[in-house]
């Protein structure tokens, strides 16, 4: 039989690097992690162990990596026991993480542009989808991103235009910007430059600011909360777009072997449950709403 | 490891030599395949790999959530789901590689006519043994499951015994009153070995909403919050199995090789790793070297020196 599912995941000694605190109990901590940095796509999450005092791991999206020099990046909220303990580790002391996991959003060449939708903690695998799409001349991505805390970096105008923006929203996400990629933001805060809607809206804005010819090229893909990635994929279905999700749920062993993680997906036979981790943690947005 | 030290935990398990005491537990482990995701990980590290929980017919399993972290452990409730026996024994069972270590299927039903029929369709395949899983709720009587009663746990076994010459191993409930006359009626049924302990049940609920956590509003209980207690049942069960040289798994909350040694210890021939790999995928080559120090250090040779050395406090 075919064994090409074997020694995919690495578990790795990583030194935290770095590991920079955001308003909103927001955190991005970059570590030393050279095989997954090597290995990882864009959708991929690594499975960390948070702290010795907390046995069980926690799935965080992968936001960026560097072949050249072995980090990876980590966005993440501190919301629960884990991801609260992770918060307390610093720079220079050492976690254990398991990676690249999980199947990585699937580019269509047929559909260069591309509607990157992230929500939150979901904004990670957008910017690693988006640092991937600009390797590419031929793609048109555009990101939209959506946060109800501070964004965790520093907003700046934006000077790619994009279409069917209304008025006044400028606002972007520098690194994206860096690499060329148009990005805008919403938020029902009222932040400066922000779109104040969902991220859905704004989207819809773009949508019909395209022609026809140029909508057929149009993908979604999206990362977020649950009744963001839902109205979403309804978005995707009221334009007849394909749409990727990254969904998460609670994991324990994140290989495929409790079957603790699934989703409910629609199949031709029937209803069927599928392991987030290594069936996901991408789906066709069809498929599971 | 060198010669001596694969000499030292090689074991005799009903029958089935195993390369090391150590036994992936069934539904931590998928159908045998997927840890082998992992880079360092290897099936020839253990000496068998217990696939997931089987049923005659295929099972979606519960709604999620189905596990959640509790201090020192976790609540599952995965609702048994698996592709059925048929699939299992023509579509799995081929793929996996006998090479590398045993492989013993888990066999889980809802009436007496359910198991019999899973054992018959895995008699007729490769693999090396079957665990039975009777932890299940009996449609039949209620819904109480066959574990917790004596006599329905021995009416499954020799039902089972009597359609197959595989080695059969019962896998014992902690939920019940008297573990120990649950193993002697299993082994007058014809079981070859005992898998102790299954999970405790447990339940865990969100404050904000007053829902438990897991959709199936209770769970099994795992990891290291349960190991005094599998390690006291063990010891119990061991006073039954001694005299009849049946063979235990003992299992509960391993994740040491220092948790592994008290187990065997305590009569457990084998032991069971499964939570433990969720916290540390390579753990059992872990516990494997740490075995081989701990018998070096006392001048044994082989890890069934242990089993059942226990001295008791006079």
């Amino acid at each position: 039989m075919s064994k090409a599912h074997r020694e995919t995941i690495f578990v790795e000694q990583a030194d935290i690097i770095e590991h920079i605190a955001y308003e909103g109990g927001q955190y991005v901590m970059r570590v030393n992690a050279p095989e997954i940095a090597q290995h990882a796509k864009a959708g991929q999450f690594a499975h960390i162990s948070c702290d010795p005092m907390l046995a069980m791991r926690r799935p965080i999206s992968i936001m960026r990596v560097s072949h050249q020099h072995g980090w990876v990046d980590f966005l993440y909220k501190a919301i629960g026991r884990g991801t609260k303990l992770l918060a307390t580790r610093k720079a220079g002391e050492q976690i254990s993480i398991m990676g690249p996991i999980g199947n990585p959003f699937k580019i269509d060449p047929d559909r260069p542009r591309a509607l990157l939708i992230g929500g939150g903690v979901g904004m990670p695998p957008m910017v690693f989808l988006a640092e991937t799409l600009k390797a590419s001349s031929g793609n048109k991505p555009l990101a939209i991103l959506g946060s109800e805390v501070p964004f965790p970096f520093t907003r700046r105008p934006s000077t790619i235009m994009v279409p069917g923006m209304p008025d006044g929203v400028i606002a972007g996400m520098p690194l994206l910007e860096d690499w060329n990629i148009p990005c805008r933001l919403a938020s029902l805060q009222g932040y400066a430059g922000c779109f104040e809607g969902y991220v859905t809206d704004l989207a819809r804005h773009w949508l019909k600011a395209l022609s026809e010819e140029q909508r057929n090229e149009v993908i979604i893909y999206s990362c977020g909360p649950h009744p963001m990635l839902e109205a979403v994929a309804k978005l995707a279905s009221e334009y007849n777009l394909p749409c990727q999700v990254s969904l998460e749920e609670f994991m324990a062993c994140a290989v495929g072997g409790c079957a603790g993680c699934v989703v409910e997906v629609k199949t031709e036979h029937g209803p069927v449950m599928k392991r987030v981790c290594v069936d996901g943690p991408v789906f066709n947005a069809e498929q599971v709403f | 490891m060198n010669d001596t030290d694969k000499v030292m935990l090689a074991t005799d398990f009903c029958g089935m030599a195993f390369q090391s005491p150590i036994v992936l537990l069934s539904g931590c482990v998928g159908f045998g395949e997927e840890y082998t995701r992992v880079k360092g990980f290897s099936n020839r590290d253990v000496g068998a790999v217990c696939l997931k929980g089987t049923t005659l017919e295929s099972r979606l399993g519960n709604k999620p959530h189905r596990i959640y972290e509790t201090p020192m452990g976790m609540l599952n409730a995965i609702g048994l789901q698996n592709p059925g026996g048929e699939y299992v024994v023509n579509d799995i069972l081929p793929k996996l590689d006998f090479e590398e270590t045993r492989f013993i299927a888990n066999l889980a039903g809802s009436t007496i006519e359910d198991y019999v029929a899973l054992a018959r369709i895995f008699n007729d395949s490769p693999i090396d043994a079957m665990e039975i899983n009777i932890s299940c709720p009996n449609v039949k009587q209620g819904g109480m499951a066959f574990g917790n009663n004596p006599e329905m746990s021995a009416r499954v076994v020799a039902a089972c015994r009597a359609v197959t010459d595989k080695p059969i191993i019962t896998k014992l409930s902690p939920n019940q009153t008297d573990i120990a006359e649950n193993a002697y009626r299993c082994i007058e049924a014809g079981t070859d070995g005992f898998a102790v302990i299954n999970t405790l049940m447990g339940m865990a609920i969100d404050i904000e909403n007053r829902s438990p956590i897991i959709g199936n509003n209770q769970g099994g209980l795992s990891g290291p919050a349960i190991k005094p207690i599998a390690l006291l049942k063990v010891h119990q069960v061991y006073q039954v199995c001694r005299e009849h040289a049946i063979p235990i798994i003992g299992q509960g909350g391993i994740s040491t090789a220092e948790d592994a040694i008290e187990f065997l210890i305590a009569g457990a021939s084998a032991i069971g790793i499964g939570t433990a790999l969720f916290y540390d995928p390579l753990v059992s080559s872990k516990i494997n070297a740490g075995i081989i120090d701990y018998l070096k250090r006392n001048d044994m040779t082989n890890v069934a020196e242990l089993t059942g050395s226990l001295r008791l406090n006079g």
